[in-house]
């Protein structure tokens, strides 16, 4: 393989990895403070991708269609976890899952019912291609990786350096001492919530100019998020931007080597380190409440 | 009348009224019935016995389905042996692939197994498109040869074959409930310390009834494989992956006939609104989301209690005015 291949395949798993980073950690966050599994993130990344496709096609201006994404799924997320999650939080986990895959499966039907089945097109918003080691990159990609180190980054400061981030770590260690302490955990979960949908959205809103929107694209990205939240272990938000990059680099080099590797490569690295570890990387022994 | 259910009569009350329903339903509809209320059998025993969720329901229904049809299309034409071939296929697929998923608490296994089924269904859709086809599906329902007890080639026959398999796997289950290995199961559900503490093995409890669950699956699998004669990657398809767990719940969970009931009202509704409205994924999305808001019970979780409420009630009418009777 020669190296402007490599290039490209390393900055095409860092940008994809990015995507995955930014949906897994809702799921990570849902997880470690509520203890449910929330699938309906992959709702709220096709609405983000939906809304980015409409926004743009209106505007021309991508990158609002990008805000827009995030702001809608934001919002769906809050009147879902109002509706809907409110309820069940006291149940079992394995509840919140098949209830959050309803919501998944209906969503789609909502979003056929608006946008039809054929997949539609988003323009890619920055088309300059710089040179790196000889190879020409497209500057979009890098904007990605950039975004999601920002995320990171504005995440790590939001639970380390705020009163509410600091009560969702606390929630994280233990969420009964956090409600004992008169902080109200309600709303800790809502914003929580909001945040991981949010995110999802972003993670859609930027996907969008790389693929082709369509209705199932939620259910496509979703064995992979789940590799990345296993493979890091659930509740942790470093496990979770590692292997979300590990993730990355293997669909891309693995389908550099071999195309049908893309998709089958991550689960092989996936069982290989439950073997090993059944809790994932970072994953401690969280117990349900 | 009621009680009857619990016994091992129940079994064969419950499929004369099944086949008491052939008379005044068309026969693919209880064909349909029949078959998806095996295939969710093993769903319902791993999530009600062993309280494991499987997302990945779709992955042994396909190995089973694909198993069958590489038989048919490719080497031979007695459909008894493609479904024994199935059925091989799928309890040789969950041994492999069981020991690494039953030792991850429930949670992760339900992960893994949603993935596995993606994996699957790529697999079929592009990896192996070779030999499966990829998209288009593979047809075999000329290839299907004329047997001569129970001729599987006619949907008469299918029907009656269709309900001595379905009779001979609840007869396994209620078997398996009765028996000191359903009771570990249960146990494992409920306390699997102290279950390790009374000296027995989580590990091979679970082991063996995931082998047992997904081979009731493949076993579906391959029946539909030759019912409709040909398979597609759709089969596996993630979208569908929430159907065995809907019909699981709506029926009632870990309940011996919640399958059937579930089966059939889910066959039901499917015909019925899918003529009324297109967009049949929006409804059953709404309709997990509502069972799950309403009460996990099911149908048949919450008519039987309140049948035998009923009954008993009237009982104790009877019961009442007998000895008032007596006494003047």
């Amino acid at each position: 393989m020669d190296a402007q291949l490599l290039i490209s395949g390393v900055i095409f798993g860092l940008s994809i990895g990015s995507i995955f980073f930014l949906m897994a950690i809702g799921l990570s966050l849902c997880f470690g403070l509520m203890r449910i599994i929330s699938l309906d993130q992959m709702l709220y990344y096709s609405i983000g991708a939906y809304i980015t496709y409409s926004v743009s096609l209106g505007t021309g201006s991508v990158w609002l269609g990008v805000l827009g994404g995030c702001a809608v799924a934001g919002i769906a997320a809050f009147a879902v976890e109002r509706l809907i999650f409110r309820r069940i939080y006291e149940r079992e986990l394995t509840f919140s899952m098949i209830t959050s895959f309803g919501i998944l499966i209906g969503g789609i039907g909502v979003i056929k019912y608006f946008w039809g089945v054929v997949p539609r097109p988003v323009p890619v918003p920055v088309m300059t291609q710089i040179d790196i080691v000889g190879t020409e990159v497209p500057v979009y990609r890098l904007i990605v990786v950039a975004v999601a180190f920002l995320v990171y980054a504005g995440i790590w400061l939001f639970l380390n350096r705020t009163i509410t981030g600091k009560a969702i770590r606390a929630g994280i260690e233990d969420v009964e001492h956090v409600e004992g302490l008169g902080i109200n955990v309600s709303r800790l979960f809502t914003i929580t919530f909001i945040i991981a949908g949010t995110l999802s959205g972003l993670a859609g809103g930027l996907h969008a100019p790389l693929i082709m929107v369509d209705p199932q694209m939620g259910i496509e990205v979703l064995a992979f998020v789940f590799m990345v939240v296993i493979i890091g272990g659930l509740g942790s938000i470093k496990g979770t931007l590692i292997s979300a990059f590990i993730v990355g680099q293997v669909v891309s080099i693995g389908s550099l080597i071999y195309a049908p590797l893309a998709q089958m490569a991550p689960f092989a690295v996936m069982l290989l380190i439950l073997l090993v570890k059944p809790t994932g990387l970072y994953g401690a022994a969280l117990a349900k409440r | 009348m009621l009680k009857a259910f619990r016994w091992w009569w129940g079994i064969l009350l419950a499929f004369s009224l099944l086949a008491a329903a052939r008379i005044f339903l068309p026969l693919p509809f209880i064909n349909e019935v029949v078959i998806f209320s095996i295939y969710t059998m093993g769903c319902s025993f791993l999530l009600g016995r062993v309280g494991f969720i499987s997302f990945g329901q779709p992955a042994y229904l396909a190995v089973g389905a694909y198993a069958t049809a590489f038989y048919l299309f490719y080497f031979g034409t007695n459909p008894y042996i493609g479904i024994l071939l199935g059925v091989l296929a799928g309890c040789v697929v969950s041994f492999i692939v069981g020991p690494l998923f039953v030792r991850l608490r429930s949670d992760y296994f339900a992960l893994v197994n949603l993935a596995l089924a993606v994996i699957v269904f790529y697999l079929m859709q592009k990896v192996l498109a070779g030999i499966t086809h990829g998209d288009n599906g593979l047809w075999f329902l000329t290839n299907i040869a004329s047997t001569p007890v129970l001729d599987l080639s006619r949907p008469n026959h299918f029907f009656i074959f269709a309900m001595l398999v379905a009779l001979a796997v609840w007869a396994f289950y209620k078997y398996l409930d009765d028996s000191i290995y359903g009771a570990c199961c249960l146990a494992t559900k409920i306390n699997e310390d102290k279950f390790t503490f009374l000296g027995y093995s989580n590990f091979r409890v679970r082991l063996l009834a995931f082998v047992i669950a997904n081979t009731t699956t493949a076993l579906a699998g391959a029946m539909y494989a030759v019912y409709l004669g040909f398979v597609s990657p759709e089969m596996s398809s993630p979208s569908r992956a929430a159907d065995p767990v809907v019909v699981t719940i709506l029926g009632g969970v870990g309940t011996l006939y919640g399958p059937i009931v579930g089966a059939f009202a889910y066959t039901g509704m499917k015909d019925v609104i899918s003529k009324l409205i297109g967009n049949w994924e929006l409804f059953i999305g709404f309709l997990l989301v509502f069972i799950m808001l309403a009460g996990e019970k099911g149908i048949w979780g919450t008519l039987e209690p309140w049948l035998e409420k009923l009954l008993w009630r009237k009982k104790a009418a009877a019961g009442t005015a007998g000895p008032d009777e007596a006494r003047r």
